[in-house]
């Protein structure tokens, strides 16, 4: 049988834009993968599956610039020769972070798009869009723009582009993650039962993996390894530092003030100006409360409400009816945006500032009971604390890192309730319960939104549902 | 990395052929030019409004005006002391601060900014861009450079998304004890937010070139629309109403 993808002797190091020269990602790196075969590449954070992926796709070193070295051939084409777009009916990729790959207007444009540089007709584009997006229950949500879309309903539509291409090499980069259970046994089964090569890459051993694939690998020390499968787990446990203790077991909390964030009969709405259909989307929370030192969880399906309501408890929106109060007082959204700190997803639009030294000092500057030799000593607690050097560009720093210096920041603001986005989506166990564990060093109350099941149960005490906009306790 | 400029409605100009929108948005950004009697142009600019409120929604049209706002306040207030000709309107002493003049050039910059501003907006959230692409390509503007046209149109509203996402992340980033803002430390403020909006969108390039390129362009082959506009039947008469609209327009308004 003919291998789908051959990689011999790969190194790749990306070009530095500073001083300090980027560290090898691949050394000599070898992988073989057999047509119609189904393949699991694991690997911690940042070690450099999503470049892996790029490089397969040929558009690495061409728009992330580095030093490549090694042949790769997709289905017996040397990739050196191929430019991109020419691997559209050959090889699909879906990217981990599904904004990054939208290039229409709509749903359906964006469907549509790689059909029409396929040159197929009308009516057979018609036939597969309308199939896709059915499939994967994005029908009345068709012509929604991507902007209106939850993450998972973008991922959906990631892979509904991907089923409408009906390439015949599939690269799932973290394609499991922002899904909610429904819709990870879909894909599942359409990894499972389908005649394509499919390799996905991931950065958590998930319960969904269980006997769906012919081939599970790891990427340790820059190359692919491939020990039985109970020992590769035990080495990808260690690299993620699964095997360590849980560092929320060990911490007693003692808040030295007991403080309650309430919502009671909250209505809210929200609406797609994009679609006709689903245009209105209501909001609804008979009864929510947290208090100090609590860490609970909210869990729900893709485009459930779990961000909407975030966006109201951190007063970013509005609501029409009902009361958010805090020890009692009802407060504004401008009261409460300084009373719950909430975590975005992405990292990279709560921080702006050339060095990690100016991000952490930059709220603290602002206050006026401060002196300069307090910021100093807070600043630099903080940063050992979160593993952060004073002097690092975040800009350069890898995912994690930037991920621990956003939580620094709320860390500093002292903040007595926090939002917690999808903290784990792009971090290790160990990394995410660490963070939550220094967030609530003060005894701040935490509110976790996750679709992970083994991570909620790691960490939760009470457990929040919402579906279809209502929120209701567990 | 594309923001639907689109507001999905059932109203007139959803009906109209996109062919002749764009052709009536090009002549009207002309029209506005032309030496019309101020009551024409905000007649015009009016008839604009009205038409966008009833087709889009009064919230959108509001939306639109409070985000050229600042530059509008900022182009209107500074016209008037550029034009030194015609009637004093205010002095100090033997200095004219403001003519007469000056006044009229600043209340026609002002209409003709909010005119061909709607104008366009109107024509983008009325018409799904993938039509916008093919009425251009009806006028034989080539695929790549319409792309590159409503990529351009999609891109921009990305940025300012981005930048107002930026925005609220740092209004959560305010210490505790920190109340009302004065204006200086506002305007300090969007140094930061405007310098992380660049980057974002700066960032996202090679993402949106790695896309468009996986996505299959770049090919040599012809591709393939997955719309058409066959649903509008009526182009020409569209385009006849619109350009019988203009010139009404100009014989009764213009300067005689």
């Amino acid at each position: 049988m003919q291998n789908a993808l051959s990689i011999t002797n790969l190194s790749f190091t990306y070009h530095s834009y500073g001083e300090k020269a980027c560290e090898r990602i691949f050394d000599e790196l070898n992988l073989q993968i057999k047509e119609g075969s189904k393949t699991l590449l694991l690997a911690p954070f940042d070690k450099g599956k999503t470049t892996l992926a790029k490089i397969i796709c040929a558009v690495c070193p061409k728009y992330f610039p580095g030093t490549l070295s090694g042949n790769i051939e997709v289905f017996g084409s040397d990739l050196a020769t191929v430019e991109p777009w020419q691997l559209l009916s050959v090889c699909s990729y879906v990217s981990q972070n599904p904004q990054e790959q939208f290039v229409a207007n709509s749903v359906e444009e964006e469907v549509a798009f790689p059909l029409e540089s396929l040159g197929l007709c009308r009516a057979e584009m018609q036939e597969r869009v309308d199939t896709a997006l059915k499939h994967w229950g994005l029908d009345r949500l068709r012509t929604s723009s991507s902007q209106e879309l939850s993450g998972g309903e973008r991922k959906r539509v990631l892979l509904a582009v991907t089923e409408a291409i009906d390439a015949r090499f599939w690269i799932l980069d973290e394609a499991f993650d922002d899904l909610d259970q429904k819709w990870r046994d879909q894909l599942k089964e359409m990894i499972k039962q389908g005649n394509k090569t499919v390799l996905v890459l991931a950065s958590r051993y998930l319960a969904e993996f269980d006997t769906l694939f012919d081939q599970v690998l790891l990427l340790d020390e820059k190359k692919i390894v491939a020990p039985a499968q109970e020992q590769l787990l035990c080495r990808f446990s260690q690299l993620c530092q699964d095997d360590l203790p849980n560092p929320l077991a060990a911490q007693v909390c003692t808040p030295p003030s007991v403080r309650q964030l309430v919502c009671t009969d909250l209505i809210a709405e929200r609406r797609r100006t994009s679609t006709l259909e689903e245009a209105c989307f209501k909001v609804e929370v008979p009864h929510f409360s947290l208090q100090s030192g609590e860490l609970i969880t909210l869990v729900g399906p893709n485009g459930s409400g779990k961000s909407s309501f975030s966006r109201i408890l951190c007063g970013l929106d509005g609501y029409l009816h009902g009361a958010i109060k805090v020890d009692g007082t009802p407060l504004s959204g401008k009261e409460l945006s300084k009373k719950v700190g909430y975590l975005f997803q992405n990292p990279d639009l709560q921080i702006f500032l050339p060095t990690v030294n100016d991000e952490l000092s930059w709220s603290l500057r602002r206050r006026r009971d401060l002196k300069t030799e307090e910021i100093r000593k807070k600043v630099a607690h903080c940063a050992d604390l979160f593993g952060l050097s004073l002097s690092d560009t975040p800009a350069t720093m890898s995912y994690p890192l930037r991920k621990a210096l956003q939580a620094a920041v709320y860390y500093l603001l002292d903040r007595p309730f926090y939002i917690l986005d999808e903290l784990d989506s792009a971090l290790t166990y160990h990394t995410a319960l660490t963070i939550i564990r220094d967030l609530r060093q003060h005894g701040a109350g935490i509110l976790l939104i996750t679709h992970d099941k083994q991570f909620a149960k790691r960490v939760e005490q009470r457990t929040y549902s919402i579906e279809k906009g209502r929120l209701c306790e567990l | 990395m594309t923001i639907n400029t689109f507001v999905a409605g059932k109203g007139l100009l959803y009906r109209f052929d996109p062919r002749a929108k764009l052709l009536t948005v090009v002549l009207l950004c002309i029209w506005f030019f032309l030496p019309v009697r101020l009551v024409g142009l905000y007649t015009v600019v009016g008839l604009l409004i009205l038409l966008g409120a009833l087709n889009t929604g009064f919230s959108h049209i509001l939306k639109t005006f409070l985000s050229i706002l600042p530059m509008l306040l900022f182009m209107v207030l500074f016209m008037p002391f550029n034009v030194r000709n015609g009637e004093s309107l205010i002095s100090i002493g033997s200095f004219t601060l403001i003519t007469a003049e000056g006044l009229e050039q600043a209340v026609r910059l002002a209409g003709r900014f909010i005119g061909i501003t709607y104008a366009c907006t109107l024509l983008f959230a009325t018409t799904v861009m993938q039509e916008v692409m093919l009425a251009l390509r009806a006028f034989h503007l080539p695929y790549k450079a319409g792309l590159v046209v409503t990529l351009a149109f999609t891109y921009i509203p990305f940025i300012a998304e981005s930048f107002s996402q930026i925005a609220e992340s740092h209004s959560l980033r305010e210490a505790e004890s920190e109340q009302g803002k004065r204006i200086f430390q506002r305007l300090k403020d969007l140094v930061p937010t405007l310098t992380s909006a660049l980057v974002f969108a700066l960032r996202s390039i090679p993402n949106l070139a790695m896309s468009l390129e996986l996505r299959g362009f770049g090919g040599e082959e012809k591709r393939s629309s997955f719309k058409d506009l066959s649903s509008y039947r009526h182009p020409f008469t569209h385009t006849l109403l619109s350009c019988i609209m203009l010139v009404g327009f100009w014989v009764l308004f213009r300067v005689k």
